[in-house]
């Protein structure tokens, strides 16, 4: 097969996500409406709080990576969740794919979205709250978004192994994933704050170091962007290669027929 | 001379509960489908048919056994199957809010297929299946026979050399049932493409079928032509005699080739192997009657199906 036709393969994903979502109305609260409620909400509060304007930065990029997380992992998920929720899995898995055409696929609507999202977040926090998101330029926003959106793959690739493995119900995990990466990986705090055990799995997180990377373009202190990236690329690679198990073991085990009734 | 679609020797399938309590879904199944025909699994509800068709398709794997689908060993050459064969579920389910169009134009995508190559191919399915007049209407507001045509256009998209079709006229009406199953064979006929083909409903696998497995508790209780499992299994042919007057029924029982006689006032069913050569006698015991009516029927599948499942 051609690189075209293999391309199509990925655009498969993109191309289903993208027809779906425009049909939703749903997607305008995606979009628009949480995204800003939750701006909003972080930036009005740091006013009533009165704090200085490092900490204002600190809390605004953790509630924008936090809100292009939930996107972009929404949308890779969305890959399987779209196919169990119309029982049409079969009809995906009987085509000659692999599991990073589907994971990609969908990633790349996830990273359209995502940077929509990001678009808009940072002129409403530079209208509303002055916060200037390209102050330090235009690589470390690159960088960081990288990161979020790594993240974001391995967290949709977490929620596809987990409905293959247990089944329909599993589909909550694709809403409470990103919570716990928002408990340990320092989206509203340092992790020094939580306590040790948590520490120890914050740094075992990549978006821990890309949020500690690009809060010291305003508040200059270390970071280890190096590990971070590496630890996205080893999660990214384990995690495809688990996927791929978790659809032959679907296969073994008779979930691919169950998840089409 | 036809070359072989699938050939399976031992296939055997089960299911662990979460509590380790294993359900066997398929016992030892061995068949071979050839190439230029359609073949019919047939079995009543919980068979097995599904799963067999599932592992046929690469959907799911076997326990045990060896399979070779399209001369291909699905253990190692999965993909190069993948693309050569396509699926027709029993109800069809697709992405809701794609229309027609759409949906066809994701799966050939998932194909690989791309550019005018792709256009075309999911423009000829909406004419084979004459989709036209719907191709843009979402699959949730489609009829039900309507989402079973877009489920055999889908299959048809990648040209496949072999098709599977499981259930494809279950909960259709009988006048939508009768024309898909017109298209399964236009399809079989016009694009040389070898099916394989479940269903629980007799005459539909006695019109499309060429040979038939039956399937009863995961077991394959016998594999042949309609017509020799009929005569194999010595069904014999229904007569249906209805009279006015006296006859001896006892005589009749004894009556070289007749297997079962039914009596009832003014009427008479007799099951007879070898009808031609014994049809005299038996009129002749009507000597002190007046038959008004004679209806003879050759067994069909269900009489098949019914031997079988005893």
């Amino acid at each position: 097969m051609n690189w075209r036709g293999e391309l199509n393969k990925f655009l498969a994903s993109t191309y289903k996500n993208w027809i779906i979502s425009k049909r939703n109305v749903f997607t305008l609260f995606e979009l628009f409406f949480w995204p800003i409620m939750g701006l909003l909400t972080i930036g009005l509060l740091t006013r009533f709080l009165n704090i200085g304007s490092n900490t204002v930065s600190f809390l605004l990029v953790g509630s924008i990576a936090l809100t292009i997380l939930q996107t972009s992992q929404m949308d890779v998920a969305y890959v399987l969740l779209f196919d169990m929720w119309s029982k049409s899995i079969k009809n995906t898995f009987i085509a000659p794919i692999k599991s990073y055409h589907l994971v990609f696929g969908a990633l790349i609507f996830g990273v359209i979205r995502g940077t929509f999202v990001f678009g808009i977040l940072v002129v409403v926090s530079n209208r509303l709250f002055g916060f200037d998101f390209l102050a330090g330029g235009i690589t470390p926003v690159l960088i960081f978004l990288v990161g979020v959106y790594a993240m974001a793959a391995v967290i949709g690739i977490t929620v596809c192994i987990s409905i293959l493995t247990f089944g329909q119900k599993a589909d909550v995990a694709a809403w409470s994933l990103s919570g716990v990466v928002l408990l340990v990986s320092g989206i509203y705090y340092p992790v020094e704050v939580l306590p040790l055990a948590l520490q120890a799995l914050s740094r075992a997180i990549p978006l821990t170091y890309f949020l500690e990377y690009y809060r010291s373009v305003y508040i200059p202190g270390p970071h280890n962007i190096f590990l971070g990236a590496l630890l996205a690329i080893l999660y990214l690679v384990g995690g495809l290669m688990m996927f791929a198990w978790s659809i032959e073991r679907a296969r073994r085990t008779g979930i691919m027929l169950r998840l089409s009734e | 001379m036809s070359e072989i679609s699938v050939k399976a020797i031992g296939i055997y399938k089960g299911y662990k509960s979460i509590f380790g309590k294993k359900t066997e879904v398929l016992k030892d199944i061995s068949l071979e489908v050839k190439s230029d025909e359609i073949f019919g699994i047939l079995g009543p509800n919980g068979s097995g048919k599904t799963t067999l068709i599932s592992i046929f398709s690469t959907l799911i794997y076997p326990e045990k056994g060896s399979l070779r689908i399209l001369d291909l060993d699905p253990r190692t050459k999965k993909d190069a199957i993948r693309r050569q064969i396509n699926i027709c579920t029993a109800k069809p389910n697709f992405p809701w809010s794609l229309t027609v169009r759409e949906n066809l134009k994701h799966y050939a995508m998932l194909y690989g297929m791309y550019g005018s190559g792709l256009k075309k191919s999911v423009d000829k399915q909406i004419g084979a299946f004459e989709l036209e007049e719907y191709r843009d209407i979402k699959f949730e507001d489609l009829s039900t026979g309507l989402k079973q045509r877009l489920s055999l256009a889908k299959a048809m998209l990648n040209s496949p050399r072999l098709l599977f079709l499981d259930e494809p006229t279950t909960g259709l009406d009988p006048e939508i049932a009768i024309k898909t199953r017109q298209l399964i064979r236009r399809v079989h006929r016009e694009n040389d493409v070898s099916v394989i083909l479940s269903t629980h409903y007799m005459p539909e696998a006695e019109m499309l079928c060429d040979r038939i497995a039956f399937l009863r508790h995961g077991q394959m209780v016998a594999q042949d032509t309609p017509q020799n499992l009929k005569n194999q299994l010595h069904l014999g042919e229904r007569m249906i005699l209805r009279y006015i007057g006296q006859v001896n029924i006892d005589e009749m029982e004894h009556i070289p080739g007749v297997m079962k006689v039914k009596a009832e006032p003014g009427k008479v069913e007799i099951v007879i192997d070898r009808m031609e050569e014994n049809v005299d006698r038996i009129i002749k015991l009507f000597a002190g009657a007046t038959i008004q009516n004679i209806e003879i029927k050759e067994p069909d599948l269900e009489d098949v199906f019914l031997e079988l499942a005893r």
